[in-house]
């Protein structure tokens, strides 16, 4: 986007007062986007987002400017507006930036420039919604949407690494409500990540839209969730949440070297089960939190968070990395190029354990079986999180019995990962639709998850005459 | 950018989507110049200083609607971006409703949007905001001696909207916050809380020594909490957290969701929802509040709108759109595209959040909350909690690790106390107030 001579010249006007590091961050984002409602195609977004950030860091400061102003003027200018953070006053001559360019080998096509054409898009949200109303007269509502967005970064630094990443993302996602004696009950299915939409060819609409129906109806016929604590078995592929919120936002480093988490200053420890391995991996291929490179231009990794219930270590981004003596571990991202990086998760997984899927099941005398989670939130100094459950079921004397509508888990990090008693050897990532939001920052996410049995958690459903 | 320099950047924009084939055609533009400090301990740890501009065009062709958004403003990329937009409309079904309002126009009164004193203030004030709500936080207990940030940020926004009816509507605002995140610690045991205001006058902001103090209080307040026994009774929630429960509420009337089954009041204007004490307005000519504004997103006067009173529901809230399709007329709640908020708020009662825990017997006070997947189409509430217990009208101790749930009906229906603490530091706020019983889980 920017000729390398620019870019030059913004890290040294970006580092004039001073200061131990500078990067530029450039964005193109173009989305092209349908969705569906009333049986109809409802209307069409084309986006198209570019900019420029600028950051320079001194110690443990960090000083940003963005520009969606493209002339070189409005870019010295948020260099000059960033370069401020470092007020020691006495203008340095930092000489020259020779950038260097990385190469990186990619994990999804970058070969891809421009969407589909529009017919194949309202075709993926007609064959959904056919479906999703195929089975049940009680579905009374579909909304569905697609979008495919291409994001171009480039990223310059004063220490000479120059990068460029093109990230494709596709989402198809099915939304599904169903009434009956005057009751509700919704179903949400998304699939998608970064790929083409000819993804969809073996992955089929259909299928994603029949399960939104099947929950919808599923919920609709549920019986409102019990309360207390009780035991409880996390479904396979999307109860990934749980190790996204108990323990990965705990992991990620601006807290621990802040100290505001309670994991700080624990590598080493124990804080789960010994049954518990967890990993976070920006390479795996065409995933929805997959990085060539983060947005520092940091390749992705994979990382050990937890092992057999140690902690291992944690999420760094460079400027925690500097601060804590540790290297980046290419989990440093941003929502665009008007935010500040922030370490972040991008695929957390747990691998397979032993136990059959069958066999945790069966050793559950009373339970809440949450086959997946409509999402997740967690408080880091203490480790409180919540996951509201999107489909549910009572496990009665080893058997799924009836579903339960409305249910919410709360826990505490470590003392549920403590009560991890049953891993399962049916590890696999949830359907990929899953977005992080910390700090008014959104950015896509993986998760994965075998069938995983807690002892012990609180149920708040509104039931608790059981 | 002056007014008119950014209703001509907007009134440009039209007029590329009506050469590249729209029959109609609106762009809101919008450009900030926004500033935000964080400061950690002594130090500032964060500098943000920019500008940023938007653009929202919504096209229309043969009753078939289209929106572009865009940062690339070269007409050359603007007219690539609506040719594309057309291209896309041939794919759209037909609609009957798609097209602009019926009606345009600006609220006339004075709404005291924009505070100069925002505007001219200089850096250094800011940055001793943030500064102070760091000093603030430590001197006010021994225990807080770390923090997740202090930040005191603000912006000023100039808004303009031009359509190819003629409608030409231009006006600025500022805003400007302070909040704080102190980290109390304890043997070992670590408790946060966060407190912040904002507004759009920036003397009208609680100081940063007031910020700091209830902020540092909520924070130590919560050591020795107890997980509490699963039960029925009273709960209040207290302002902030009432907010998102009337946020939900809003999300509820939006017709939007109303429309596509997604809300559990739909089918339901003119019938008693709530307790007589449920009145909730929209209000967008309330001046200097931060939901307010002359007109909405698609140049149509804002107004005051009652949607509860006294517990019946009177009105859903609209855009053109869903005015039309539903029989309705607009509210003035379009943001260009989707259903906002202006002021939306539950009418405040009599008598402070004290006197309604003075007044419930056993309860729990709720203070905060984590979670958000509020199912509107079956109206169920749910959410991770912390707060107080309540025994004999008095805090009795600090409880946490539960749930509060319920469904939205029940709660309204259940509101027996609303306090008088309503500020408006967002576009959908709340007094505290009490639900006479919902659903504590914990053990």
């Amino acid at each position: 986007m920017l000729d390398s001579d620019v870019l030059t010249r913004l890290l040294v006007r970006a580092l004039r007062h001073g200061g131990d590091y500078a990067d530029v961050f450039c964005e193109r984002r173009r989305s092209y986007a349908f969705r569906l409602q009333d049986g109809q195609i409802h209307d069409g977004a084309t986006a198209i987002a570019q900019g420029v950030g600028v950051r320079v860091i001194v110690g443990e400061s960090a000083g940003y400017a963005y520009s969606d102003d493209l002339s070189v003027e409005a870019l010295m200018r948020a260099a000059e507006a960033a370069s401020l953070i470092a007020r020691s006053g006495a203008a340095q001559a930092t000489g020259t930036i020779d950038l260097t360019t990385l190469q990186v080998a990619p994990l999804y096509d970058q070969s891809r420039h421009d969407h589909a054409p529009a017919a194949r898009y309202v075709d993926l949200l007609e064959r959904a919604d056919r479906r999703a109303r195929a089975d049940d007269p009680r579905i009374v509502a579909v909304n569905a949407h697609v979008a495919d967005e291409l994001q171009d970064v480039w990223i310059a630094t004063s220490e000479g690494r120059f990068v460029h990443d093109h990230r494709p993302m596709v989402t198809l996602g099915v939304q599904v409500v169903a009434s009956a004696h005057g009751q509700r009950g919704s179903g949400y299915a998304a699939d998608g990540g970064r790929i083409a939409i000819d993804y969809f060819d073996t992955h089929s609409p259909e299928e994603l839209a029949a399960d939104a129906a099947r929950i919808a109806a599923t919920n609709l016929d549920a019986e409102p969730a019990p309360a207390g604590e009780m035991e409880m078995v996390v479904g396979a592929g999307g109860g990934g949440v749980l190790l996204h919120e108990a323990v990965g936002h705990g992991l990620e480093s601006d807290f621990n070297r802040r100290g505001t988490s309670l994991y700080s200053g624990r590598v080493g420890e124990r804080v789960a089960s010994e049954l518990v391995t967890i990993y976070d991996d920006g390479n795996l291929r065409e995933e929805r939190g997959s990085i060539t490179v983060d947005d520092e231009g940091i390749p992705g990794q994979h990382k050990v968070l937890v092992e057999r219930g140690v902690l291992r270590g944690y999420m760094q981004d460079t400027l925690n990395a500097r601060l804590m003596g540790a290297q980046p571990t290419g989990s440093g991202r941003r929502q665009s190029y008007r935010f500040l990086p922030q370490p972040r998760m991008c695929n957390t997984y747990m691998p397979s354990g032993e136990s059959t899927p069958e066999e945790i099941i069966a050793s559950t005398k009373r339970g809440l079986y949450a086959k997946s989670f409509a999402g997740g939130q967690v408080e880091i100094s203490k480790g409180d999180f919540v996951f509201m459950v999107a489909e549910g079921y009572l496990i009665e004397n080893g058997k799924i019995t009836a579903p339960v509508r409305n249910a919410t888990i709360v826990g505490n990090g470590p003392d549920a990962m403590t009560k991890v008693v049953a891993v399962g050897n049916d590890a696999r990532f949830a359907r990929r639709h899953y977005t992080c939001g910390k700090g008014g920052q959104h950015v896509p996410v993986g998760v994965g998850m075998p069938t995983v049995k807690i002892s012990s958690i609180t149920v708040g459903g509104t039931d608790d005459e059981r | 950018m002056t007014n008119d320099d950014a209703l001509e950047v907007a009134t440009r924009a039209v007029d590329l989507a009506i050469e590249a084939g729209a029959e109609h055609a609106e762009a809101s533009f919008s450009i900030a110049a926004r500033f935000h400090v964080e400061a950690r301990g002594a130090a500032v740890s964060k500098l943000e200083r920019s500008t940023g501009s938007s653009m929202h065009v919504r096209l229309w062709r043969d009753r078939r609607h289209a929106t572009v958004s865009t940062s690339d403003l070269t007409a050359q990329a603007l007219r690539a971006s609506f040719l594309g937009a057309l291209d896309q409309l041939r794919y759209v079904a037909q609609d009957p409703y798609a097209e602009l309002p019926d009606e345009f126009g600006a609220f006339t009164g004075d709404l005291a949007l924009v505070d100069p004193t925002i505007v001219v203030r200089e850096e250094a004030e800011k940055i001793e905001d943030a500064l102070a709500l760091e000093r603030s936080i430590r001197a006010a207990d021994p225990r807080i001696i770390n923090s997740s940030g202090s930040h005191y940020s603000d912006a000023n926004a100039t808004i303009a909207l031009a359509n190819s009816a003629g409608f030409r509507g231009v006006y600025t605002a500022s805003r400007a916050s302070r909040s704080t995140g102190p980290v109390a610690e304890d043997h070992g045991a670590k408790r946060t809380a966060h407190y912040g205001t904002a507004g759009r006058v920036l003397h009208d902001l609680e100081t940063p020594d007031a910020i700091g103090a209830v902020a540092a209080r909520r924070a130590v307040e919560m050591f020795g909490a107890r997980k509490p026994s699963t039960m029925r009774v009273p709960v209040i929630f207290e302002r902030d957290v009432a907010a998102a429960v009337v946020d939900d509420i809003f999300s509820a009337v939006a017709a939007s969701n109303v429309a596509v089954g997604n809300s559990w009041l739909a089918d339901r204007v003119g019938e008693r929802i709530g307790s007589h004490l449920v009145t909730i307005i929209d209000d967008g000519t309330l001046p200097a509040r931060l939901g307010s504004a002359p007109f909405d997103g698609e140049g149509v006067p804002t107004r005051r709108t009652s949607v509860f009173e006294n517990g019946v529901l009177r009105t859903f809230l609209y855009d053109s759109y869903y005015a039309r399709k539903m029989g309705a007329r607009t509210t003035g709640n379009s943001t260009g595209g989707a259903i906002g908020a202006n002021n939306f708020y539950l009418v405040p009662g009599d008598g402070s959040l004290a006197d309604l825990v003075a007044a419930t017997r056993r309860g729990v006070l709720v203070l905060d909350t984590i979670g958000f997947a509020t199912e509107h189409a079956t109206g169920s509430y749910s959410r991770g909690a912390r707060g107080f217990m309540i025994e004999n009208g008095e805090l009795a101790y600090p409880i946490d690790e539960f749930t509060v749930a319920g469904n939205f009906a029940d709660m309204l229906a259940g509101v027996d106390a609303v306090a008088n603490d309503l500020r408006f530091d967002g576009s959908t706020v709340s007094p505290s107030f009490r639900v006479a019983e919902m659903t504590i889980s914990g053990n």
